[in-house]
């Protein structure tokens, strides 16, 4: 299954108002206020509307809480009064979400695409000393608690695509999970 | 997220119990770096009861490998599995950690 966020052969984020990934037709919707001490559970509300066939539900938790954290977190700066909204949809072949935040949009997303090709070179390369200085993207809203390196592994697991709209405070994600092979017949 | 420490010849496992998250992975910097201070020079993190890991407790695990390793000092993480593994694998480094399958394994090659 080909991965979506693949272009002249390397991972990357895209800009893309007229997405598919942006069409909120039959999905469903929460909205939060940017509390950083309760990012686990919102997402865990949202989760719970996934499918039992969807297998690894900890790594679906997983990759949408780092998500909305990077909403509460990077867009909307902890600040509760403004929310975090989330249009979602599941289905045992797929999870569709759209994660917008109040914020100034991921101005650094060049310079985030430009961190990433060089990363992807190094690992090509195998090149462990180029590596040690890639492992982590640190913005300008960095603290010490962020791993610098939830997107990395985002353009990984969502191989449907994930894309930001222009003004990059809304960000649209869909996963394709592998057809089991019972049902594949 | 629990942390227990125990010794075996030179080397000091940490054990971690619970999720590694966005809210505790910091304890686990923490800890390394009073044991650094107390010159600790080879550890064991052993993820064998670790079912959860997000980006903060990967971030923890570059944070303390690569101090280590600037240190000249040694470091195996053991017993990685189900989604704490794919977390690592989707982030591409498998091959940028120094992962051992094993807690006897990795003393053995940090008694070596």
């Amino acid at each position: 299954m080909p991965n979506a966020n693949l272009v002249d052969g390397f991972l990357g984020i895209h800009v893309d108002d007229n997405s598919p990934l942006f069409n909120r037709a039959g999905l469903l919707y929460k909205d939060f206020p940017s509390d950083y001490r309760q990012i686990r559970y919102f997402t865990l509300l949202i989760v719970q509307k996934a499918p039992l066939e969807i297998k690894e539900i900890n790594l679906l938790e997983q990759q949408i809480s780092e998500i909305i954290k990077n909403a509460v977190r990077h867009g909307n700066r902890s600040m509760p009064e403004k929310m975090v909204k989330v249009w979602y949809g599941f289905s045992a072949e797929q999870a569709h979400l759209i994660v917008e935040d109040e914020g100034s949009g991921f101005q650094d997303l060049g310079k985030w695409n430009e961190f990433n090709r060089r990363r992807q070179a190094a690992l090509e390369g195998q090149d462990r000393e180029a590596l040690s200085a890639l492992v982590s993207y640190r913005g300008p809203t960095a603290d010490e608690n962020d791993g610098g390196n939830a997107l990395f592994a985002a353009l990984e697991y969502w191989n449907g695509g994930f894309v930001f709209t222009g003004r990059k405070n809304c960000v649209g994600m869909l996963r394709r999970f592998p057809r089991r092979r019972h049902l594949a017949r | 997220m629990e942390l227990k420490i125990r010794k075996s010849g030179e080397s000091y496992i940490i054990d971690v119990n619970g999720e590694m998250d966005l809210y505790n992975s910091y304890r686990l910097k923490e800890l390394v770096m009073k044991m650094l201070e107390k010159k600790v020079g080879r550890f064991v993190v052993n993820l064998e009861q670790v079912d959860y890991i997000d980006s903060s407790g990967i971030g923890a695990l570059i944070y303390i490998c690569s101090t280590i390793k600037k240190a000249n000092l040694h470091l195996y993480i053991t017993n990685i599995h189900g989604s704490v593994k794919k977390v690592i694998e989707l982030t591409k480094l498998m091959s940028y950690f120094p992962i051992s399958p094993t807690i006897e394994e990795a003393l053995a090659k940090l008694e070596v």
